[in-house]
């Protein structure tokens, strides 16, 4: 795929440049992060945006040159679309992977999400509150209304149990290191033991342990 | 028993986990299931009324939930605390059964109207559904009227999310795609569709060599077939 585009970046526009090569990179390796961590990531808030920006000239671009009915055009537009196709699958999965953990533990991100707003999009923010908004209603108006007053929470903690769900931290991921990250600490059965993170390496671990590192990119999953 | 109806709902919620349509709303057991939470909170008053002395009986915590501030002491009396306890109890686990079957359906409704299927599509599908069960009498939708509320709402919601990605149709395939042409195969007349090559006339049983793009909606909705 990284041969794709900059082929393509290098037959049709001379201001190529390796950045956006780097922003396809960083795509995929958002999605990959986001579909195999079990907790939701930050928003890439200034990658998606870019990524959007040149989605939409592409599709300019292509518009023209469907106009121009070029016989010696019809080759490169193929190789375009489906380009454009693919780019369009990254970001829809990367985004319904995003919903999807939103929707799981609601209640877990919206409190998250007031202490890091970064973690968020607005247009998710929206989301999330809008739909929390729903099935609130939904669940008061089909039985809770009926319920004892001091029954009708639905982030209750009393009791011993949380209401609030929240994701499994301790889930092993797959991961490999991209950069020197330092030591982490896992466990094993009986003892904790420290180990080191060397660029190139390949571990199993568990998702609390690698998460800052994944966060500062340090480390991608796999 | 305590809870046993409550169980059939949680039961109910895992048989619908495996099946393709939703079957018919349980609002009598829902309905039972309230009467006893709220039968379970009058027994509980009833058996704290004697110790509660003055106005300052219950107060509300920060929480919401009532600390009961009577005389009442646990040690004293244990088999009235042990009832307290097993009522208590048996009044949030009616709760969480409760909320797990209104949450199984809701994400089964959610996922229907993210693969795009209609609103009044998902009230007939259900529909006949329990009327095939009902040996075809009257058919009526297996979903409860807050639930239909509930689709429509979330349908609106989905449609106002999804109208902020203009360019990239989310609820669109999530399997990577291969070829921006394919090979489709007519099942219902679909009328004519305007592409970037030209308008097509769908016809039943006619086959195709188009963009994928161009006819993902009509596959999904069942009008066409991929042909692999």
């Amino acid at each position: 795929m990284d041969d794709d585009i900059s082929d393509i970046l290098a037959s049709i526009s001379s201001s190529t440049t390796p950045h956006q090569t780097l922003d396809l990179q960083a795509l995929t390796r958002a999605w990959v992060n986001e579909r195999t961590s079990p907790e939701l990531l930050p928003y890439p808030t200034s990658l998606i945006d870019r990524v959007m920006e040149r989605l939409k000239k592409q599709i300019e671009k292509i518009e023209d040159m469907t106009d121009t009915l070029d016989p010696k055009a019809n080759f490169t537009l193929v190789i375009l679309q489906t380009e454009l196709e693919r780019f369009k699958f990254l970001v829809r999965s990367f985004l319904r992977a995003r919903i999807a953990k939103i929707d799981t533990y609601p209640y877990h991100y919206r409190t998250l999400a007031q202490q890091q707003p970064e973690l968020l999009s607005n247009l998710e923010q929206q989301y999330l509150q809008s739909h929390q908004a729903l099935l609130s209603a939904h669940y008061h108006s089909s039985f809770l209304s009926t319920f004892p007053a001091n029954l009708q929470k639905l982030d209750d903690t009393a009791g011993g149990i949380s209401m609030v769900d929240k994701p499994d931290e301790d889930q092993a991921v797959f991961c490999r290191v991209l950069r020197d990250a330092g030591r982490v600490e896992v466990q094993n059965a009986d003892a904790t033991e420290e180990i080191e993170l060397r660029r190139g390496d390949v571990w199993v671990l568990r998702w609390s342990a690698v998460k800052r590192a994944v966060h500062r990119g340090d480390v991608e999953l796999i | 028993m305590y809870a046993e109806q409550a169980n059939k709902l949680v039961l109910d919620a895992k048989r619908i986990q495996n099946l393709p349509h939703l079957p018919p709303y349980a609002a009598t057991t829902v309905r039972a299931v309230t009467k006893e939470v709220r039968d379970l909170d009058r027994e509980v008053s009833n058996l704290l009324a004697p110790y509660s002395s003055g106005s300052s009986s219950t107060t509300q915590s920060s929480d919401g939930t009532q600390q009961i501030k009577s005389s009442f002491s646990p040690a004293d009396d244990p088999a009235t605390a042990c009832a307290l306890l097993v009522n208590h109890l048996s009044m949030r686990r009616n709760k969480r059964c409760l909320l797990a079957y209104h949450r199984m359906r809701t994400d089964k409704l959610e996922g229907m109207c993210w693969s795009g299927v209609d609103v009044a599509e998902i009230q007939d599908a259900s529909a006949s559904a329990s009327g095939r069960q009902s040996g075809g009498g009257a058919a009526t939708s297996s979903l409860s009227a807050e639930e239909e509320q509930y689709v429509h709402q979330y349908s609106d919601l989905l449609a106002a999310y999804k109208g902020q990605w203009t360019d990239i149709d989310l609820t669109g395939s999530l399997e990577p795609p291969r070829d921006i042409f394919i090979d489709v195969r007519v099942l219902r007349d679909a009328g004519e569709i305007q592409t970037e090559y030209g308008s097509i006339t769908l016809t039943r049983n006619s086959q195709f060599y188009v963009r994928q793009a161009d006819v993902e909606r009509l596959i999904q909705q069942g009008y066409l077939q991929r042909l692999s």
